[in-house]
């Protein structure tokens, strides 16, 4: 990334300080969203996102596996980000390693909830075929084709719609009787199962910059940032999960405050992007 | 015509579809690509230029442009290319490494260019020989990632690209944002240097498509830059007035916009896209939406028609 002059360093902290960025957008304006779906034949759901100058793909591919010994009645997601060499050059060869396990981690910890398998954003008893014998395995996979800052929650929302676009193929199960043996599958080929997103959350990060802090910050912006947080927020006001990055501390007041402006700002985004889905689909 | 990173709805595509097409069939431009036959007359002396070449006695392409004609020369003029350096061009460039006796700037060409401390003046403004003590200071003059205006000097012996900034007009650009657009918008002038005073806004279209949008800084004031520079911390959020920044980010997003469409920029159609975004009671950010463009398409379409419409009058 460009580096930034004293001047212009100057000139993008006193907007954010006066409620004016160089965009012209306030403190917890969001850049224009873009969304569409089925970008990927292949994928059984899939979504490219564009948040400004931000674009981002997520993909959602199914396999039938068997379930873990941990959660036999519970299927199993994994997700994975990669950043595209094409998306700054700094992410060529092992540049993006870092910078993608830290995304990847973040995600992880939003979106799959604790090691009880509690909190999951994704109902994971609907993945499961046969108890302890064959489940659905989900690979969601975030790939990062342009970079402008904000990049959380541009993969957070093109996984949200992947998921909505996913259609499973409906499997029937017929048992022999002996029941040691592997149970024979029969996918379908015509019919499919959708999810419900309704509780698969967005990831607002506000990024403080001076005494302030901002949603959607721009590549600019997150150089000026001495921390950010990412707060996972679904539908339904509920706190999935919470992440900070920098290195400045946060008081706790500050945190509490930041929680509280991220639900309310989140309302707003979830609304458009649900539009900005819907309009995808049909357009597809 | 750039791939619009904008979600438009139906009635919005169907306008700036049209809008487009308005555009192409006001002007058609003789576009070739690569292996395109350029028809020439035979019986003149052809001076074949960059993009051209000679095949079986015919001049083909080998780019994919414009054909441009300047007398017997015939070349082909790209619309993706990088910026080519002209002498006497106003630039607008970023330091990215301070050498002995000199400053390598990034101006969106092949190679970085070359500010050398002889070409240019002394803070102070004093006409004097460069000392050591001077080499020494120049991380005072600039540092790293500054953006400066300077103007093409011409290349050296060693292939450098070489500026110079002799001008109490160039030097560092301070209070206010960089743009970076597609060189080819940018059409060589005889001014470059805009000071909007309506707006108390310094507008730099830099030749290589690096365009500075910011505060009015009155010449000669940077001798006062080195004595303020310990109070800048302190006045972040009063440097500068929220009206004159308001100016700032919309005249930036008008940029933004129309290079965007691939409109060519002019200070005049910059500022008429900014006083149409006012008149339209679009908010700043909100410029940058679908509607604004579709606007901003279908208001340059009925300029150009006026402008032709005024040419066929004059005749």
């Amino acid at each position: 990334m460009v580096g930034l002059s004293e001047g212009e360093k100057h000139f993008i902290r006193g907007g954010i300080a006066q409620d004016l960025r160089t965009d012209g957008r306030r403190r917890l304006q969001f850049r224009a969203i873009s969304v569409e779906t089925g970008v990927i034949p292949q994928a059984n759901g899939s979504a490219r996102v564009r948040l400004g100058a931000t674009e981002v793909i997520a993909t959602v591919k199914a396999e039938l596996g068997k379930p873990s010994i941990l959660h036999p009645d519970k299927g199993k997601v994994s997700i994975f980000v990669d950043c595209s060499p094409t998306a700054a050059p700094m992410f060529e060869g092992r540049g993006s390693e870092e910078f993608s396990a830290e995304l990847c981690v973040a995600l992880q910890r939003c979106l799959l909830g604790g090691k009880s398998g509690a909190g999951a954003a994704i109902d994971l008893s609907s993945l499961i075929v046969v108890d302890g014998k064959v489940c659905w395995d989900l690979y969601i996979d975030g790939l990062v084709v342009s970079s402008d800052g904000n990049l959380l929650d541009a993969l957070a929302a093109a996984i949200k719609v992947a998921l909505s676009d996913t259609g499973i193929p409906k499997v029937n199960v017929s048992l022999s009787a002996t029941t040691d043996e592997e149970p024979e599958v029969n996918v379908s080929d015509e019919e499919f199962l959708q999810f419900d997103t309704s509780s698969v959350p967005v990831i607002v990060t506000l990024t403080k910059v001076g005494k302030h802090y901002i949603v959607d910050a721009t590549s600019e912006e997150e150089s000026q940032m001495s921390s950010a947080v990412s707060v996972s927020v679904n539908r339904h006001g509920q706190i999935r999960g919470l992440t900070k990055r920098g290195g400045a501390g946060l008081d706790p007041s500050v945190i509490f405050d930041m929680i509280s402006v991220a639900k309310h700002v989140s309302r707003q985004f979830i609304s458009v992007l649900d539009s900005e889905t819907l309009a995808a689909e049909a357009a597809e | 015509m750039r791939d619009l990173q904008l979600s438009l709805n139906q009635t919005q595509r169907v306008r700036l579809e049209a809008a487009l097409h308005e555009l192409q069939t006001v002007a058609p431009a003789a576009a070739v690509t690569v292996a395109d036959t350029i028809p020439v007359n035979d019986e003149d002396n052809i001076l074949k230029g960059h993009g051209t070449s000679d095949q079986d006695g015919e001049v083909v392409a080998t780019l994919c442009g414009v054909v441009e004609r300047v007398n017997k020369l015939v070349y082909v003029r790209t619309l993706r290319a990088r910026y080519k350096p002209e002498v006497g061009d106003i630039i607008v460039g970023r330091v990215i490494e301070i050498a002995p006796k000199r400053w390598r700037l990034e101006i969106n060409f092949s190679q970085d260019a070359v500010l050398m401390l002889s070409s240019m003046n002394l803070p102070d403004g004093i006409q004097r020989r460069r000392t050591a003590v001077d080499e020494l200071n120049m991380r005072t003059i600039f540092e790293e990632n500054d953006v400066i205006c300077a103007e093409v000097r011409g290349f050296q012996h060693d292939g450098s690209l070489h500026l110079q900034a002799r001008s109490q007009k160039y030097g560092k650009l301070e209070r206010g944002q960089l743009l970076v657009v597609p060189a080819y918008l940018v059409k060589r002038r005889k001014q470059h240097f805009h000071h909007l005073e309506q707006y108390d806004v310094d507008l730099i279209l830099g030749c290589n498509g690096f365009i500075w949008v910011g505060e009015h800084v009155v010449v000669g004031e940077n001798a006062n830059m080195m004595e303020n520079k310990l109070n800048l911390s302190a006045e972040v959020e009063n440097f500068t007035p929220l009206e004159t920044r308001k100016h700032i980010c919309r005249l930036a997003n008008a940029v933004r916009v129309l290079s965007a469409l691939g409109f060519t920029l002019t200070v005049e159609l910059i500022i008429e896209t900014a006083e149409a975004s006012v008149s339209s009671n679009i908010e700043i950010n909100n410029m940058l939406g679908a509607e604004f463009y579709v606007q901003t398409a279908e208001r340059e379409v009925k300029r150009r028609a006026d402008l032709l419409r005024k040419k066929s009058g004059a005749r």
